[in-house]
């Protein structure tokens, strides 16, 4: 009884170790708040490479897949019902390019080919989509509206609008270029003629040379000549209603036969789904500090993709194809890289489909398994049925793709751990520089409390209640203050930066917007038994030294 | 053996001898009284810095049960020492030292501990009282030892009762919940009285009890005592310098260069 009530005393009236618990109080404080910023950024980061990469991946390794729903078949077979839904891909490395402002940009691309009805239910990705009707039903079709708002114009109507006025400009180039070649073809007549060369020409020159002094020439049309034009060419009149939104989901639009002309205002090509980070780039505004997008290319956007095809001799084809979305997963890997098509447009292109048999050939089976099903031991069921290193196939699990960097994740995540519990190791330290100070300076106590009758053990064990109890307060404000910190961290980070004048979160870099956290109880449980631990091992050497005093020594001590 | 706190149960006795004491006459001395403490050629040196100082060097003595008994003598004449051993603070290098029929030099620690706790109170000349804790709490330290934490919380009761009787009789009712530093040095060695008599010791052992007070307070811890030996038959066996007030104890016994000159 004496020793909880001694305990107590101590802890109330000895600020000085308090003082000393301090830095196990920011121990503790800092572990929780690292662990739980960097669970947040794993949580997310395995969420997204999960979300892409399914669970377990059949892929055809450098070749090409053959049969694939025979494959298929058997994969069912032999996960039999834990096996949710499995799709085909098809992936090549392409080149894509466009124009921007007049300049040709190229970006190296990943194509995934994806067969719209079943890609969805292995992997996720509607939910990363910026098109809300496509989040609703996956297509390469270009929509009307719902696109995000950051993206700002782009759909069908930017579409017939930026056409409009690429035709408008093409007619005002022709014509200045057609006067000019005029000019330039009468200087060379007249100088073979040997004839002074006209003022007009120069004044032709200057005029090409400063658009701004540039007249329209007579020959520019005007909207209604173009819509006049576009009558003769389509043979229907061309009206309001061409620039009324349709439904591009009700009906597939078939690309153009050579017969039938191409008309942007009207038809896309094959749809292609963008990640994000091709399109767009992050720029800080200098002058409000603030992030702004800047987009390249938006959906309704024509771009010129190049691919290899498959087979022995693979030849480049190129493809032209319109950007129906964009694909955000924040992870910068993947959307700076990734691009969808349909897959059967895909095997087309790269003559994946036998022109005798019809059968198609794939890249990979992705495979999604039942909630709760072992991912390791599904994929070790494959690999033992399937035996894939004789065709040269790869069998993975989602965590198998991605182990470097799961793995360098969690190395950090140790490293970090074991530095920050040095912090509590230091402050262990100090709790036993006080724990001894306190010993000598409750030397007489000992010796009271031993003549009174009390055992060794009854002494050690009140160093010992002051150690657990100092552990205690400290830890339990550390695990507060930690907390709090992690409930306010982007208020806190804010605040930080606005005191600093940097910025401490980047959102460009690391394509959150906020910083994700999550709170692992058990993690919590466990800094909070270890710092207690470490304060408790603290005191035992004081606590040995005073439960081994004289009591006669201890009673005269001075 | 435990006279004395049978008597103090019944709340009564105590309180008329503190307050009789002031008029009370010295009975006359029995005969044959049967041995509490008895001490048989015990050595004690002590080693600083590498030299052995020899500080007893073969006491005998014998202390009558329910008597009181002063040892007087000079500084390092080992009246202390003689004190710690008799207390089990400390073991003799050589020698028995003998309570109630039994040999207590040689036990083991965890006997010790319960005689300390349980057979003998002790009383010391700068009080020892544990700062942190009040007035009620110390003198209820001992019970606190001597019980568990679950025992204790069954038996609170009682035995805040019986530290507030004993405070009370010790004329300290005003001052159960006051800090040992609230308190003056007459206040703090009742205190500490009250503390050693709570686990009703057979054998008050008292190391200069009014060393550190003036003469009027060291008078009332004195009749303090004498009452409860005169009332409750309570061994007390009481080290001293000042003659005065050794005079007053029942048996006198001088040391002298660590051993008994005359007793």
């Amino acid at each position: 009884m004496y020793t909880l009530l001694l305990s107590w005393r101590y802890l109330r009236t000895r600020f000085i170790a308090l003082a000393s618990i301090i830095s196990v109080t920011l121990g503790v404080a800092t572990l929780i708040v690292v662990n739980s910023v960097m669970a947040g950024f794993v949580h997310e980061m395995r969420h997204r490479l999960h979300d892409i990469l399914s669970d377990i991946e059949f892929d055809a390794g450098l070749g090409e897949l053959s049969w694939p729903e025979h494959h298929q078949a058997c994969i069912q077979e032999i996960l039999g019902a834990d096996m949710e839904a499995s799709t085909m891909i098809v992936r090549v490395p392409a080149l894509m390019t466009f124009d921007f402002r007049g300049r040709t940009m190229t970006q190296q691309i990943l194509l995934i080919g994806i067969d719209e009805a079943t890609y969805g239910r292995v992997c996720e990705i509607q939910p990363y989509l910026s098109n809300r009707h496509k989040q609703q039903l996956l297509n390469f079709f270009l929509e009307v509206d719902g696109y995000a708002d950051k993206i700002g114009e782009c759909g069908w109507g930017y579409r017939r609008e930026k056409e409009l006025l690429i035709r408008e400009h093409s007619a005002w180039g022709i014509s200045a270029q057609h006067q000019q070649r005029e000019q330039e073809f009468a200087e060379i007549s007249a100088r073979l003629a040997g004839a002074p060369v006209e003022p007009v020409a120069a004044a032709a020159r200057q005029m090409t040379a400063d658009p701004a002094a540039m007249q329209l020439p007579d020959r520019v049309p005007n909207l209604d000549e173009l819509a006049a034009g576009q009558e003769a060419l389509s043979g229907r009149p061309f009206g309001d209603d061409d620039l009324q939104p349709f439904d591009s989901r009700s009906q597939y639009r078939p690309q153009p036969t050579a017969d039938e002309l191409f008309d942007p205002m009207r038809d896309q090509h094959t749809g292609i789904i963008l990640g994000m980070a091709i399109a767009n780039r992050k720029v800080i505004d200098q002058e409000t500090n603030e992030v702004r997008d800047v987009f390249l290319l938006r959906p309704g956007d024509d771009v010129r993709v190049t691919l290899p095809t498959a087979g022995e001799n693979p030849a480049p084809v190129a493809e032209n194809c319109t950007v129906v979305d964009f694909y955000q997963s924040n992870m910068h890997e993947y959307d700076s890289t990734f691009a969808f098509m349909s897959l059967r447009r895909l095997q087309q292109l790269r003559g994946m489909i036998d022109p005798v048999t019809g059968e198609c050939s794939v890249s990979a089976i992705q495979i999604r398994m039942k909630p709760g099903a072992h991912l390791d031991r599904a994929r070790d069921k494959l690999i033992a049925e399937l035996q894939p290193e004789y065709w040269g196939f790869v069998i993975q699990t989602w965590q198998d793709l991605q182990r470097p960097l799961l793995s360098a994740v969690n190395m950090e995540l140790t490293i970090l751990n074991i530095l920050l519990f040095l912090i509590i190791a230091v402050a262990g330290f100090g709790i036993l520089a006080t724990f001894f100070m306190i010993v000598v300076e409750k030397t007489k106590d000992i010796g009271i409390l031993k003549s009174l009758g009390a055992t060794s053990r009854g002494v050690m064990s009140i160093f010992l209640g002051y150690g657990l109890a100092l552990g205690a307060v400290g830890t339990g404000v550390g695990i507060a203050i930690g907390l709090v910190f992690v409930a306010r961290i982007n208020q806190i980070a804010d605040g930080i930066g606005w005191l600093t004048g940097r910025q401490v979160f980047d959102p460009t870099i690391y394509y959150f917007s906020k910083i994700p956290t999550v709170v692992d109880l058990p993690m919590v449980v466990l800094v909070g038994l270890g710092a207690v631990g470490i304060a408790v091992a603290a005191s035992v050497l004081p606590a040995l030294r005073a439960a081994r005093m004289h009591p006669v020594e201890a009673l005269r001590y001075e | 053996m435990n006279s004395f706190g049978r008597n103090l149960r019944s709340g009564e006795r105590l309180v008329a001898s503190v307050e009789s004491d002031r008029q009370h006459t010295r009975a006359p001395l029995r005969v044959a009284l049967p041995t509490a403490l008895r001490v048989v050629d015990v050595h004690k040196s002590y080693r600083r810095r590498g030299i052995e100082v020899p500080v007893l060097q073969g006491v005998d003595l014998h202390i009558n049960e329910g008597r009181f008994t002063s040892i007087v003598g000079q500084s390092g004449s080992g009246k202390s020492t003689l004190l710690h051993l008799l207390g089990t603070l400390d073991r003799p290098d050589r020698g028995e030292i003998w309570c109630d029929q039994q040999r207590i030099d040689n036990l083991p620690s965890q006997q010790r501990e319960r005689l300390r706790n349980r057979t003998f109170g002790m009383i010391f000349q700068f009080y020892h009282l544990l700062p942190e804790l009040t007035t009620l709490e110390n003198v209820m330290v001992p019970k606190m030892i001597e019980h568990s934490v679950w025992r204790f919380w069954r038996h609170k009761r009682t035995i805040v009762e019986r530290a507030t009787t004993l405070l009370e009789r010790l004329g300290l009712s005003h001052r159960l919940h006051h800090r040992p530093s609230q308190l003056s040095g007459g206040e703090m060695q009742r205190a500490a009285i009250a503390r050693s008599l709570m686990s009703q010791p057979s054998i008050l052992l008292a190391d200069e009890p009014t060393g550190n007070l003036d003469r009027q307070n060291g008078q009332l811890v004195m009749e303090s005592l004498l009452s409860l030996c005169r009332d409750e038959q309570l061994t007390i066996v009481m080290v001293t310098h000042d003659e005065s007030i050794a005079k007053q104890a029942d048996h006198r016994v001088q040391l002298v260069d660590g051993r008994v000159a005359c007793a």
